[in-house]
């Protein structure tokens, strides 16, 4: 007889790892603020022991599947590109690749990106279709009129009748997303974003250095602002409309004329661009305001460095990523009272005005008074921000939304009510366990109830897609597919996280 | 029945040469080599038949058979055109003959023609199995062949010295609607790597162990496999 084979080393801690799948147009090489959330988020899961692929389409000079540094999958899936590396909705084209890559890498859960993601949208649809639990973070605010939205909300409408949890960035974004989509607020979490600390730290000075970085250190000395020294304000933006960039042409020669000693350092490219040269032409402004033009994000915070105030007028916001970089680099922060930005920052740390000029004048006016009365500790700012934002916290959180889903932690303890008692809020769209159930019919039921046509027209989708999935069962069966290899997964430490909140 | 998925044959005739082939031929067993001779009786007679339908077709009208000739055969008579042509129209007479010819007159010409293309490639041409080997030498380097689609041809081989040898690896890649493993040689001063089993495209456990036995053979065991000890030696 020959001794049993050892069975495969289980993870040592009781909490249960998740093969996760996170599905977005939107991943590096292009920049941005989802692309990199996809990226911390996921690295940050896999240092909790997860194993976690990323499944994007392919960009010119990157198709098929790549690893990153720390053992992160991409794959890049060749597909044709229609706008802006949104790609064309080839709603049932995709199933077949996706279902291929489902199987070898043994996903138990589809993690979905960005609410202008075909990509994603098709993604859950499938993951359900196929049976596995499907999550899905927004990361935008849309408005309800323009044509454009109300498309982006039926799609985002069909695609949300069946999921089975939603994370939002912010409160805004989740009261946002719940009226678009219809959804049950139970069933939407709010996660914020996170900034690597790390890679926006102040100016450092020497003395500092010098002597280390220790806890228990006593905080660092403030930095004093004489009367007549010069204050600048940095403005970090993609220069469009929403970002608000014709308030600021507006406010900025009002500002420069009210305070002498202050002047402007703008970074970003776009269409607005044109607008805000004009200005700096017609108020003959050259020596007092910078414009830099595009830059990497790697350089954010030099420029940041740079500044003594942050002016954000963005128009529209779901979280505002940036002007947590900002604090963290030891800037005072104006910006406008919209969207998920006054749930960012603590009151201390920013200046709110509304999106008007003349609100946005004042605002920079008394946040400039402030700095000048040296009534603003900014040099506290990094540590604060560092204590509140954390990619390791965000997975944290992810994580318990993971566990909610798949059972492993109960509804009562998930959701905060014990849905058992509470009959009256049963509905086709929650199961037995709190998730969703699986039941081809059941899902028709949640779909029909998207609008007169447009249920209809998703139940014929949701029915073709089922086909198709059988066609494939039979086309390529299951035991014919080669699953992967795993990269070695780390074990959860938890002693060696002591930043866990 | 007649072919299997790839799978692979490992042969060492010496410990520094390995052959490792992959092939959709099973092994040959009585049951299966019969098989194989029924489906070459099978492939003979389509190939017959359709000769006897293109004859009926474009060679019409039969010339009626001369009544009385005077035969003295020999072997050679035997094989000139004038027998030949005797021979198809005797097989054409024949009642599964004349069972073609009516077919074949009831079908327009170019069907008949497209069909008959078509027949006779599937009936001289097609190979049944695909097999594809690479073989493996120390110190001189790594042959790749592939059996080509099609009877005749003899298929593709392709050397590669171990001096040119950068690194065997496998990778991954989306090929149709799917995505496969596939083992490749990089090759010093080529833009693109040489793919082994490029037709088959065997799955991970065959690759897997392929990859290992050539690393295996192709480096001194003491190197463990580095590529830089064994390019260099």
């Amino acid at each position: 007889m020959a001794p049993p084979p050892p069975s495969p080393p289980s993870p040592p801690s009781s909490t249960p790892t998740y093969n996760i799948a996170m599905v977005s147009d939107f991943f590096f090489p292009q920049p941005g603020g989802v692309e990199s959330h996809i990226y911390q988020l996921s690295t940050k899961l896999m240092d909790r022991g997860h194993k976690v692929i990323i499944i994007t389409h392919s960009y010119e000079d990157r198709t098929g599947v790549r690893y990153l540094t720390n053992g992160l999958k991409v794959y890049y899936v060749p597909f044709m590109v229609l706008y802006r590396s949104a790609t064309f909705p080839s709603v049932f084209s995709f199933f077949p690749v996706f279902r291929n890559i489902v199987l070898r890498e043994k996903i138990d859960i589809v993690h979905g990106h960005a609410s202008l993601s075909s990509l994603c949208h098709e993604a859950i649809l499938h993951a359900r279709t196929m049976g596995l639990r499907t999550v899905f973070t927004d990361h935008s605010l849309f408005g309800f009129a323009d044509a454009a939205s109300i498309m982006t909300n039926k799609l985002l409408k069909f695609t949300l009748s069946d999921v089975d949890h939603v994370i939002c960035v912010s409160h805004t974004c989740k009261e946002n997303t719940v009226l678009r989509a219809s959804l049950d607020p139970l069933m939407v979490s709010v996660i914020p974003n996170a900034v690597v600390a790390e890679n926006f730290k102040p100016p450092s000075n020497p003395a500092e250095t010098s002597r280390g970085h220790a806890f228990g250190q006593p905080a660092p000395p403030a930095r004093q602002l004489g009367p007549h020294d010069t204050i600048t304000i940095v403005v970090i933006s993609r220069l469009f409309y929403n970002k608000g960039t014709d308030l600021l042409t507006a406010a900025i020669p009002r500002i420069l004329e009210n305070h002498p000693n202050t002047r402007f350092i703008i970074a970003g490219s776009g269409p607005k661009a044109i607008d805000l040269e004009q200005m700096i032409e017609q108020n003959v402004l050259q020596d007092r305001v910078e414009m830099l033009g595009p830059i990497r994000h790697e350089e954010v915070r030099d420029v940041m460095v740079r500044g003594h105030i942050y002016l954000h007028p963005s128009l529209t916001e779901a979280f505002g990523t940036v002007i947590v970089e900002a604090a963290s680099c030891g800037l005072y922060v104006v910006c406008t009272q919209v969207g998920g930005i006054p749930e960012v920052l603590p009151s201390h740390m920013t200046v709110f005005a509304k999106p008007e000029e003349e609100d946005l004048v004042a605002a920079t006016g008394k946040a400039i008074a402030a700095l000048r009365a040296n009534k603003v500790r900014t040099e506290l700012f990094h540590e604060q921000v560092k204590s509140m934002y954390s990619w390791t916290n965000v997975a944290l959180r992810t994580e318990r939304v993971y566990n909610g889903i798949s059972g492993a932690i109960s509804d009562a303890e998930f959701y905060g009510y014990d849905a058992s008692l509470n009959a009256a809020n049963w509905s086709a769209t929650r199961g037995r366990s709190g998730v969703q159930s699986f039941a081809l019919i059941d899902r028709l039921k949640r779909y029909y109830g998207c609008g007169i046509w447009a249920g209809k027209l998703f139940c014929l989708c949701v029915i073709i897609d089922y086909l198709i999935f059988l066609c494939l069962e039979i086309l390529f069966p299951r035991d014919k597919i080669d699953t992967c290899r795993d990269w070695p997964r780390k074990t959860l430490n938890e002693e060696k996280e002591p930043g866990v909140r | 029945m007649l072919t299997t998925p790839p799978h692979l044959y490992i042969r060492r005739p010496s410990p520094t040469t390995a052959e490792f082939t992959v092939t959709t031929c099973p092994p040959l067993t009585i049951p299966l080599r019969l098989a194989l001779l029924a489906l070459l009786t099978l492939r003979i007679t389509v190939v017959l038949s359709v000769i006897i339908a293109l004859y009926a077709q474009f060679a019409s009208p039969p010339p009626p058979p001369p009544p009385n000739r005077t035969t003295t055969t020999t072997i050679l008579s035997h094989l000139s055109t004038a027998s030949l042509l005797d021979a198809l129209l005797a097989l054409q007479t024949s009642p599964p003959g004349q069972s073609i010819t009516r077919l074949a007159s009831a079908l327009p010409a170019s069907v008949l023609a497209l069909a008959c293309a078509g027949l006779l490639y599937a009936g001289l041409l097609l190979r049944l199995h695909t097999t594809e080997s690479v073989l493996v030498l120390r110190g001189l380097g790594i042959q790749i062949q592939t059996s080509s689609h099609t009877a005749g041809a003899g298929g593709s081989a392709r050397f590669i010295p171990t001096a040119k040898i950068q690194d065997v690896l496998i990778n991954e890649a989306f090929k149709g609607f799917e995505v496969r493993y596939y083992l490749v040689v990089v090759v010093e001063g080529e833009e693109d790597v040489v793919v082994v089993f490029p037709r088959l495209l065997p799955g991970r456990r065959i690759v897997e162990a392929v990859w290992r036995g050539v690393r295996g053979c192709l480096y001194e065991p003491g190197e463990g496999g580095r590529k830089d000890g064994g390019v260099e030696r």
